[in-house]
């Protein structure tokens, strides 16, 4: 039996949007192919060593709660998710974790605060929120023919800006994602998946779910080339109704 | 020239009222924001003359006010009260201009105001309430309201500019305490006692873990629901403090009401009869209808109200007025929840499961406005929880703009996606519900608030209601 151990980072402070969704969605998919997966909570003062887990996830937080951790972030945790990221471990991070994995945040008064610096890119506080439905495309989800469009929900003040190294997540069609002004949405660095979109994400984008748990199966597993196909009915009709409202 | 101004705008404002009426648009907010629009400051004119109690927060403000204004009624007090509806600024300032007479004065002077926590700062600049009652604070819809400290920091803001104001806060929510902490008024705490109840499985999801304070992750010696209970910070001793009301014990708790025992701090009550532990019947289901009723309790003894009205009240409460409506159908019930955030929905879900009868279930997820545009609050709803049930619901329906989503939820919440039926109609969405009912079985219906006003036009013609809710 195929197992998988994925590391909930701060659950009990990054879990703004719906970010249980995304673990609950990772969780049954492979529960319905017969690997097991464990989830394990790691927070403030926990050790964290990065060899036992195959996924790590890092949600959203409010501000208030993005300082708490910090600190926890960078000199407790940072090395060994900066090595673990160099090792090809799979993570994802969404919306404030994803500004968590950078180099710096530059709030609206032109005040740097120090991020982890695990991948080269950096926000800058905006005066407006961009706030609404988030539509995408994956070049990596082209394989096979099926839909690589992302649909999501977008809610953020900072506008990130990607680095040398870094390669975006998608390119948007409808919304603001990044920065609202260059067209690309997220961050992809080796295993690294980044992305403004919540709402949940990864229920309704079954292909991009399955996307990282093969990756993460194959991290571990050397023998697995393919997932069993699922019903994916309801998945889909959640899919397409939104990119069909939200692209008119 | 003032007085021209004022007496003109009221005027206008008088006709627009007529007129909506006479065109049978209930709008509420129009008038009072054609009036801000003419004579800004209208608000502070108007309502100088009122005492006014408040209420706000997150959850339960609707079902707070309609307590305290079941309270006022026992004692016969005359008063003007806004409807849910009508809880932001312009709203409020129609129920006050369809109170006053030309020259800004009424013959009421009690005004039982419930208001937006988002709007509550931009209100105080006019309105000045004589008691605020804040129920809670739990994360609502983001997109609109922002950040929950936003929030929160904006009530302190709001209340920081008041002079008389007396609180009255739910002492189980660190995030309401803190509204009185740093300020010189006179409070009113109300509370669980630890021993009255402790959910062996609180939630890890909770707001509001760490310390406001020192960021040091609480301590509890009970929870409640959600982050509400005897929280203490380890760090800087920042902790619930003493409540003057108290529920003690949870008797009874059932699908349709509850019965505690609570307490009463002597200094509050107006003649000391040398009583001060009560029993009470709330004609409400679900414990979050505890803590609303405490916070009306605490209303009624601050106004000098007695015991004996506000126990009625509390017992005689028509489920009609709060956020539940039922609805008999010969044999068979239908009740209608509004469902709006992930604490609120977790409330309704655990009542649910209590109930011991066969049930159907019918969600209809809007995504205007007025429901918030982002549905991922579904995801952090316990849907789970129903599949502790599953054996009693025999039909579940998805409803509404969002239905789509709903239904993902609902699959990856483990139920039966076989049960799941997706009717996008509430014609046919209700037809379907109640048909081939068994009998004592109960349809509910969990719509979100636009949900809820379409699917009311259904209901009020289908069953030849009345009144039904606003
Ligand atoms: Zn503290």
């Amino acid at each position: 039996m195929y197992e998988l151990t994925l590391c909930h980072l701060y659950p009990d402070l990054l879990n703004l949007y719906g970010d249980r969704g995304n673990i609950i969605a990772l969780r049954r998919r492979a529960q319905w192919r017969g690997i097991r997966m464990h989830v394990v909570p790691v927070t403030l003062g926990d050790a964290f060593q990065a060899q036992n887990y195959n996924i790590v996830f890092l949600g959203g937080g409010q501000s208030y709660e993005q300082e708490i951790i910090q600190k926890d972030l960078i000199s407790q945790k940072g090395n060994e998710i900066k090595e673990a990221i160099e090792a090809g471990r799979v993570f994802i991070c969404i919306c404030g974790g994803y500004q968590l994995m950078g180099k710096f945040y530059r709030t609206a008064e032109g005040r740097d605060v120090q991020f982890l610096d695990a991948l080269n890119l950096w926000t800058v506080e905006g005066e407006d929120r961009m706030i609404g439905n988030l539509l995408f495309e994956c070049d990596f989800l082209k394989d096979g023919g099926g839909d690589h469009r992302i649909i999501g929900f977008e809610n953020h003040a900072g506008r990130t800006y990607l680095g040398k190294g870094i390669t975006p997540l998608g390119k948007v069609i409808a919304g603001f994602g990044n920065n609202g002004e260059d067209g690309f949405e997220g961050a992809r660095y080796k295993n690294v998946f980044c992305s403004y979109s919540h709402g949940s994400l990864l229920p309704k984008n079954p292909r991009l779910t399955d996307y990282l748990l093969l990756t993460a199966l194959q991290e571990k597993y050397k023998d697995i080339e393919t997932l069993s196909p699922l019903d994916d009915c309801l998945e889909n009709k959640a899919h397409d109704t939104m990119i069909k409202r939200v692209s008119g | 020239m003032k007085g021209i101004k004022l007496t003109s705008t009221i005027l206008l404002s008088k006709i627009i009222i007529k007129g909506l009426r006479m065109i049978k648009r209930g709008g509420t907010s129009l008038p009072g924001k054609i009036a801000n629009k003419l004579c800004p400051g209208i608000l502070k004119d108007i309502a100088s003359n009122f005492y006014i109690i408040m209420v706000t927060g997150t959850n339960g403000k609707t079902t707070t006010s309609r307590i305290i204004e079941q309270i006022l009624k026992e004692t016969g007090t005359s008063y003007i009260a806004n409807r849910s509806g009508a809880n932001l600024l312009s709203g409020i300032t129609t129920t006050f201009l369809q109170s006053v007479n030309l020259h800004g004065r009424s013959s009421v002077s009690t005004a039982l105001i419930e208001i937006d926590e988002a709007a509550f700062k931009a209100v105080t600049v006019f309105l000045e309430p004589d008691i605020l009652v804040v129920t809670n604070f739990f994360r609502d819809q983001l997109d609109r309201y922002g950040e929950l400290y936003s929030t929160l920091k904006d009530v302190a803001a709001g209340i920081s500019k008041t002079r008389k104001t007396r609180l009255i806060l739910n002492a189980d929510d660190s995030l309401c305490v803190s509204l009185a902490r740093d300020s010189q008024k006179s409070v009113i705490y109300y509370g669980f006692a630890p021993e009255a109840y402790l959910d062996a499985k609180a939630s890890e999801n909770a707001d509001a873990s760490y310390c406001l304070y020192c960021q040091t992750k609480y301590t509890y010696t009970n929870k409640v629901y959600g982050h509400l209970g005897g929280f203490a910070c380890p760090g800087c001793g920042y902790r619930k403090p003493d409540c003057h009301v108290v529920c003690t014990q949870v008797e009874a708790i059932t699908g349709s009401h509850s019965v505690i025992r609570f307490t009463v701090d002597d200094g509050l009550l107006p003649s000391c009869d040398g009583r001060n532990a009560y029993t009470a019947k709330i004609n409400l289901p679900g414990l979050y209808n505890i803590y609303n009723s405490l916070a009306a309790i605490s209303c009624g003894v601050s106004l000098g109200i007695s015991m004996d009205k506000i126990l009625y009240a509390l017992a005689s409460f028509e489920n009609g007025f709060g956020r539940m409506e039922t609805i008999k159908a010969r044999d068979r019930e239908l009740k209608v929840i509004l469902v709006k955030n992930p604490a609120g929905f977790n409330q309704v879900l655990d009542y649910l499961v209590t109930d011991e009868q066969t049930m159907r279930l019918a969600f209809a997820i809007n995504d205007n406005l007025a429901d918030g545009t982002d549905v991922s609050w579904l995801w952090d709803v316990n849907f789970e929880k129903l599949s502790a049930a599953a054996e009693r619901i025999d039909g579940l329906f998805v409803s509404g703009i969002r239905a789509e989503d709903m239904a993902l939820r609902l699959k990856y919440a483990g139920l039966d996606t076989k049960k799941i039926e997706l009717i996008k109609d509430y014609g046919a969405l209700i037809e379907k519900g109640l048909s081939s009912m068994k009998e004592g079985e109960t349809f509910y219906l969990l719509p979100t608030y636009t949900a809820l006003l379409d699917m009311r036009k259904f209901l009020k013609k289908k069953f030849n209601l009345k009144e039904f809710w606003q």
